[in-house]
């Protein structure tokens, strides 16, 4: 593809991530979807009607809440949580899967399909479809189908088809292959809702577009609340969606930025999903981004008990914004994440996923380094967890 | 007219079948074969194409090693090397130039290399006489069939069958899944690809059976076989009686 057909920018940071590696067949699909986001994004029209559905359907904006009792525990002087497990259906992720509904329906798409790691993704889009009268398809791989049982169920109250993806580990990978063959099949009827911020151009563009309204708000949240930002700010990042949707309307800003990624249960390949130290630039699912893999070039096995940051590659805008210095990755270990729910469930009764987890962890490392006053982004609820909680911290 | 483009997954019954079943092919009067190279993640294929790399790279395809024993296969028809852009790129165009040189390979399918996405990349290895074989999908309309087709040029009729044709995707989807039922729409796209050029075509995905193969034959363009090849590799059929039988 030559870039120049594309309207937008396909490529991210000095590394020139990103691009558009996609099959033949997929290019025009890909094409149209750009020309109907750019046509979306310039008219007023979509603006209000999503802004509408925000509010009214998902609940925005969300709020943002000090956490006095945790961050005294902490050695912090402030800790703002940016509340997306207070949305309708409990994550971040329905920001996006109902702004590419409602841009799907403008494309006259009456067919979803979306692939699901935690169950998140797959219940957002679920729900959306519901609302907005859209068939929808979900693919899920199968161990996710097993960890995230809830959200399987969710899904299908939501009328969607949940499809199991045996191949491989049964995780989000899978379930993105399957989503991107079952695409191929139906480009000309289906839209594809794809949750991270990765895939071919436009979709990391897209994703991105779609989740910073979590970082603009808690912006002027902070701003309001505490009459000052704070000096850091912090997301869990699986593919990026909720890392980027929180840390990109605050890289103009004088702060430390910081994403965290499933540091697993080991530091060997096929143990965690830390790309950055273990990862090498590659191309997987349409784009060129830090991977992890093997010497072959085959994409390695990952671990986490978190099935939402089980993905072996970082999105390619954060990974860009990684290597270019402006966000700094940490990781937090399965256990890390586990200590990280305990605080918050009883410094201040909320329950987190466990990939917000993740970013709970890095609290007392924050505090270590320094930083006083902390805004993270609690993207999602932690029923979906109860089971693995239950079973890890023995309740 | 070639008269067929049989597709075999490099590791699959065995690696150290390879060189027996390329020499079985070029003793049937194959010009052309495709070699898939074995990928984790081949997302523009079915089950069979899936589970046949999957079962390969267990057995130890890896990348290299496929090209290693390519380079002992004396007797061959020509070969295009169909995979996946990644495992590529980790071996580098340098590298991955000298480890062609020794194989019958004269082109490659990238499946998710668009041209123009790694234009150092691929004019390293066009340069080198390897160039990328264009695909061109129903999703591919005429001006864009022409632009791909400027871009990933037919080097001419000196040049063999399998670094001049364009791989014309049947149908919507992935490989092997569904067999094509209407030929109509393909005899349309294959009419109006030719009034864009004249380089040879060959048309492939939900191709299987000898009635499927010869309608593309009366349309003067080379039907591929996959997934039902590979499937009856798996299961024990030899290539030779095989192919005999979607020949006639």
């Amino acid at each position: 593809m030559h870039a120049t057909e594309f309207q937008l920018p396909t490529r991210f940071g000095t590394g020139s991530l990103g691009g558009c590696y996609a099959p033949e067949t997929l290019m025009q699909p890909l094409l149209d979807l750009e020309k109907a986001l750019r046509r979306a994004l310039d008219d007023p029209s979509f603006h209000s009607e999503l802004k509408t559905e925000l509010r009214n359907f998902v609940g925005r904006p969300t709020p943002l809440t000090p956490a006095p009792r945790l961050a005294e525990k902490l050695g912090l002087r402030n800790l703002f949580l940016k509340r997306e497990d207070l949305t309708h259906t409990g994550a971040h992720k329905i920001n996006n899967a109902l702004a590419q509904a409602l841009l799907a329906r403008r494309m006259g798409k009456a067919e979803i399909i979306a692939e699901t790691g935690a169950g998140q993704h797959g219940v957002a889009s679920a729900a959306a479809c519901a609302r907005l009268g859209l068939k929808c398809t979900v693919y899920m791989g199968v161990v996710d189908m097993a960890r995230q049982a809830p959200n399987v169920a969710r899904m299908r109250l939501f009328g969607a088809e949940v499809v199991p993806v045996e191949a491989g580990q049964g995780t989000l990978k899978e379930a993105v292959n399957e989503a991107l063959r079952a695409w191929a099949g139906r480009c000309d009827k289906a839209h594809y809702i794809l949750g991270s911020a990765l895939g071919p151009h436009p979709f990391p563009t897209m994703v991105r577009t779609f989740q910073t309204v979590i970082g603009e708000e808690a912006r002027a949240q902070v701003l309001e609340q505490f009459s000052g930002l704070p000096d850091a700010v912090i997301a869990c990042a699986g593919g990026g969606s909720n890392g980027l949707g929180l840390l990109v309307p605050f890289l103009g800003d004088a702060l430390h930025r910081f994403a965290v990624e499933a540091g697993g249960h080991g530091t060997a390949l096929g143990e965690h999903a830390a790309r950055l130290e273990g990862g090498r630039m590659g191309v997987l699912h349409g784009c060129k981004t830090l991977l992890l893999q093997d010497q072959h070039g085959h994409t390695a096995e990952t671990a986490s008990i978190s099935a939402g940051l089980d993905y072996p590659a970082l999105g390619p805008e954060l990974a860009a914004l990684v290597l270019d210095g402006k966000v700094e990755v940490l990781r937090a270990s399965d256990d890390d994440a586990l200590s990280g729910a305990r605080l918050l469930c009883e410094s201040e009764g909320i329950l987190p996923a466990l990939e917000s987890s993740h970013a709970l962890a890095l609290l007392p490392e924050l505090a270590k380094r320094g930083f006083t006053s902390v805004l993270l982004g609690l993207s999602g609820r932690g029923d979906k967890d109860l089971s693995t909680y239950q079973t890890k911290i023995g309740l | 007219m070639n008269p067929l483009l049989p597709f075999i997954m490099a590791g699959d019954p065995s690696l150290e079948s390879l060189p027996h079943l390329l020499a079985e092919a070029k003793a049937l009067g194959l010009e052309a074969l495709e070699v898939g190279l074995p990928h984790s993640d081949p997302i523009a294929d079915g089950p069979v194409l899936q589970a046949a790399a999957h079962r390969a790279i267990q057995r130890g395809a890896t990348p290299l090693r496929v090209l290693e024993v390519l380079a002992t296969c004396v007797e061959s028809p020509d070969l295009v090397l169909f995979t996946y852009l990644n495992p590529l790129l980790q071996i580098g165009a340098d590298r991955l130039v000298d480890l062609l040189r020794r194989t019958p390979v004269k082109a490659l399918l990238v499946v998710d290399l668009p041209d123009g996405e790694e234009e150092e990349f691929e004019t390293r290895l066009r340069s080198a006489g390897y160039p990328m074989i264009p695909l061109l999908a129903p999703t591919t309309d005429p001006q864009r069939a022409k632009g791909l087709l400027d871009r990933r040029p037919d080097p001419g009729p000196g040049h063999p069958f399998a670094q001049r044709f364009a791989y014309v995707v049947a149908r919507l989807g992935v490989t092997g899944t569904g067999a094509v039922t209407d030929l109509a729409p393909v005899r349309e796209r294959l009419n109006a690809l030719r009034s864009l050029s004249d380089r040879p075509l060959a048309v492939g995905f939900g191709l299987s059976d000898a009635v499927a193969l010869n309608a593309v034959r009366n349309m003067g363009a080379t039907p591929v076989i996959g997934s039902a090849l590979v499937q009856a590799l798996a299961t024990g059929q030899s290539l030779k009686a095989f192919l005999e039988s979607r020949l006639n």
